[in-house]
Parts: structure tokens; C-alpha cells; sequence
């Protein structure tokens, strides 16, 4: 079983730059019909990466487009939210989405948060037609390749958001600004992730606020940023 | 008298470099006790080392103070100064006194007098026609090098660029690029780990700095086995 996972996880990482067929590998380790995977929240537009087929396009498009349902819950509260029979015994209700899906195939919704330390990028939705659990095992291991999910998918929008000169620029001069360097220390050891994630974290928050990376390395440094996990949230995000 | 004690530092210096260039060492910890033997050697305020990266850009690999001034400082001269003067033509360019500086070098005089330096001599690391960085001292008072010391820093950037060069020859063969993208990799993650003390501990960059380094000698470990282990968080100090 811990073997199709790590599968799963290389599968994940060598769709870098194939970001729409990240689907793909959740259909091979997990019990579900269907799933997609979002962007939405604090900084980067409501848009659907990548979904397995027309139904878990709808369940993100209808979730947009009411500003409620289980991803919404997922990235808000930071813990993925089960709903085994969405339909019949739901464990929560919301207003609008819980109608609309009334006429729809559909037993069981799962919504996993995408995060990377303070940053809200989106979430992964599954369904199954029918009514059916998550094991604890499964629900560890699709959080997991959440995190996968999410790196992929600011990589991503940082990638769509820079001109491909001024990507160039950023790797040429990645021995540059020491300060960045620091600032990646301060935040990795602030979060308790690998030095890769941080720097990401640093230019995904420099992104999200329209700064250069640069500046925000400074501000961290200068300690008028900081990125200290705050109680629950992070927190809950994992095991 | 002063002449013969400069003169037994000297060997010594030359002794200790050549110790660790035989017993296995580590490039950024043999880069920086280099510059210190040069501030010490030398009638000096401050000394850097700059590297080449891919693209031909110097970056500072190891300077006698970490304080970002300094670096600032070598780093502006590595764009329009006496730094990529020596860089670019392969010899000792020295600027005895930095208000002579033409006016291409004007946002590096002007960093120079603002951190009261007044003088600055480059030297080059060469390896036989190419160049691959600068050993550059920087003075507190005008004046030119003497001929001697520039033939003992020639002679320490000599040293330097066999020991960057001969790093991981023994294990690998390697061309000189990679082995100057090791050199230079290896102080991105002293900058990372400076960083990691700087959260924990909640001291400056240039303290943390301090604590690595006496951490790596007192234990007797590598300067960059200790900074990838506060990276990869398996090491606390």
C-alpha cells in the first residue's frame, strides 16, 4: 500500500509544467470516481488545475460560483473536510451547494486543503457516486500528496505570473542577495519545512503581495515579517 | 624586528594552509581562515574573496566581516571597480586611494567612503590563463601595497585557488566550473543556516555566523557539514 503512495508521489512530481493532468495519479491509489484540483483563496484566482472528468469539474465550478461548500471549509479551517454521504446524512449543510447538488450523482465528497506554510493556494476535491469512507490510511497519504499538489501548483501561478526573461533572471541569480538566502533560513526553521519549500513560500508570499522577493527577505530579516506557525492552522494541516 | 614577526606569521600561515590543503577541509572554511590571515597579515581594515558563478558574475564567498556593509561594499566593486577591473584583466588592480576612483565607479567610491575604506587593492585568482574570482583587502588609510605584500597576497590567492579547485579533485573529477558552482552552493547554505540561528536563536546574521564557525572548530567538523545540519534541522546549536 505505503509503495503505490511513493509511486503516486514521484508520478506528482514529474508532472511539473503538465499541471492539468495532476489527476491522474490520485486515480491510482485511491477508491474514488473522480477529482479536481483548484486554486483559490487569499491571493490566487478561482480556477480548476485539473479534473479527472466532467463531474468533478462541476462540483469546483459550482463551489466557485456559490462561495461555499467543502473546499471552501477545507482551506478555511486548514483540515480536509469527509463527507461520506453528502446527500442523505451530510454532516454539515451549506445553503446553497447542498441544493444544488440535490440531482447529482453523488455519495461521497472528500475536500483536502492546499497549503504551504501560511499560504492558502486551493484544494482537492474527490467524490464517489456512491456513499463510502476514507480510510485514516488513505486520508494521511492524500494529504501528503497534497503537499506535493500544492509546491506544484504555485510553482505554477509564480511561473504563469513572470515574463520568461524575468524567470531566466530569478535562476541566474539565485547566488545572489544574500538576503534571500537568510530570509529562506529564518522561514524554514519558522515552519519546520525543507529549505526548497521556504524559498517557495518566500516567492509565493512576495507574489501574492506584489513585492519582490528581495523585499520580503529584508522584511523577514528585519523581523517585521515573520511566517511562526500559528496554533491550528498549520498545525491541523497535517497527520 | 615587525619584519621578522610578519615574516614568522607568514610561514605559519602558509603551514596552516598547507595543512589543510593535505588533511581534507572544507572550501568556504579554508576561504575564510585565508582572509583572516590576510586582515591579520596585512596593514588591512577588511579582506573578501569573490567567485565567478556560471555566468561570469562575482559573488562574495568569504569576507572578514559578515556585516552586509562589507559585502555591499565588494559586491558594488564587483560590478564597476577595482574588483572586475582585476577580474576581467587578470591583474592586481590596486586603487590606493578610492577617491581617484573614475566616475564608472562612482556608486562603489561612494559606498567605500560611506564605510570609511580608502583604499583597495584586487588580486586575482588565476589558474594558469582564466581567472576565477578576486582577493580583495581593503584599507582604512590611503596608500599602495608594498612590493612584498603584494607578492604574499599573489602567493594566499595562489593557495586559495588551488584549494577551490582541489576540493573534491581527490573523489571526482570535476571541471573547474562545477567546482566553483560547489563552492559557491556551499555558501548559499551557510547563508540558510545563518538564517535558521538567526529564528532560533534570535541573534544577528553575523553572530549566527560566529556560532557555526565555533561550533564547527570546537567540534571539529566541517563549517558546511554543520550549516547543512541546521538546514536539513538534524543539528540544534
Amino acid at each position: 500500500m505505503p509503495e503505490r503512495f511513493a509511486v503516486a508521489e514521484e508520478e506528482l512530481t514529474a508532472l511539473a509544467g503538465n499541471e492539468s493532468r495532476l489527476y491522474e495519479p490520485f486515480l491510482g491509489v485511491l477508491p474514488v470516481d473522480g477529482l479536481s484540483i483548484s486554486t483559490f483563496g487569499d491571493f490566487l484566482q478561482a480556477e480548476t488545475i485539473s479534473a479527472s472528468n466532467a463531474q468533478a469539474f462541476r462540483l469546483d465550478e459550482l463551489q466557485f460560483d456559490l462561495g461555499e461548500g467543502p473546499c471552501w471549509d477545507a482551506l478555511e479551517s486548514g483540515v480536509p473536510v469527509l463527507e461520506p454521504n453528502i446527500r442523505e446524512r451530510p454532516n454539515r449543510v451549506w445553503p446553497a451547494f447542498s441544493e444544488a447538488i440535490i440531482a447529482d450523482d453523488l455519495g461521497a465528497l472528500f475536500a483536502f486543503p492546499l497549503s504551504l506554510g501560511p499560504l492558502r493556494i486551493g484544494a482537492i476535491d474527490l467524490y464517489t457516486s456512491r456513499p463510502s469512507q476514507l480510510s485514516d490510511l488513505n486520508i494521511r497519504r492524500t494529504s501528503d500528496l497534497a503537499t506535493i499538489v500544492s509546491r506544484l501548483v504555485l510553482s505554477r501561478a509564480i511561473r504563469l505570473s513572470q515574463s520568461d526573461s524575468e524567470g531566466e533572471a530569478d535562476t541566474r541569480k539565485q547566488f545572489s542577495h544574500r538576503e534571500v538566502h537568510q530570509a529562506t533560513g529564518m522561514v524554514l526553521s519558522q515552519l519546520g519545512i525543507s529549505a526548497l519549500d521556504a524559498r517557495l513560500v518566500i516567492q509565493g508570499h512576495a507574489f501574492a503581495v506584489g513585492r519582490s522577493m528581495q523585499e520580503i527577505s529584508e522584511e523577514i530579516i528585519d523581523r517585521r515579517l515573520s511566517f511562526a506557525v500559528k496554533e491550528n492552522r498549520i498545525e491541523g494541516s497535517h497527520d | 624586528m615587525i619584519d621578522e614577526t610578519r615574516e614568522d606569521r607568514l610561514i605559519d600561515t602558509f603551514a596552516t594552509l598547507a595543512d589543510t590543503l593535505v588533511a581534507g577541509y572544507d572550501v568556504v572554511d579554508l576561504l575564510q581562515t585565508l582572509v583572516e590571515s590576510c586582515a591579520s597579515l596585512f596593514d588591512i581594515a577588511a579582506a573578501g574573496i569573490l567567485l565567478a558563478d556560471e555566468d561570469g558574475e562575482l559573488e562574495v564567498v568569504a569576507s572578514t566581516s559578515e556585516a552586509s556593509r562589507l559585502v555591499e561594499v565588494m559586491q558594488l566593486s564587483a560590478q564597476a571597480g577595482p574588483c572586475v577591473e582585476c577580474f576581467s584583466t587578470g591583474s592586481v588592480v590596486s586603487l590606493p586611494d578610492v577617491e581617484d576612483s573614475p566616475p564608472a565607479w562612482q556608486r562603489f567610491r561612494d559606498s567605500a567612503r560611506e564605510q570609511g575604506f580608502a583604499a583597495v587593492h584586487a588580486i586575482p585568482l588565476r589558474l594558469r590563463e582564466t581567472t576565477i574570482g578576486t582577493l580583495n583587502l581593503l584599507s582604512n588609510i590611503p596608500g599602495a601595497l608594498r612590493t612584498q605584500d603584494v607578492r604574499a597576497a599573489q602567493a594566499l590567492a595562489d593557495v586559495a585557488t588551488i584549494g577551490i579547485l582541489q576540493e573534491r579533485t581527490v573523489r571526482e573529477s570535476n571541471s573547474v566550473r562545477e567546482q566553483l558552482t560547489l563552492a559557491l552552493n556551499s555558501r548559499v547554505v551557510i547563508e540558510q543556516a545563518k538564517g535558521v540561528l538567526a529564528h532560533t536563536r534570535g541573534v544577528s546574521m553575523e553572530e549566527a555566523f560566529a556560532l557555526i564557525r565555533n561550533h564547527a572548530r570546537s567540534n571539529r567538523v566541517m563549517l558546511s557539514e554543520v550549516a547543512q545540519g541546521l538546514v536539513d534541522q538534524t543539528l540544534v546549536i
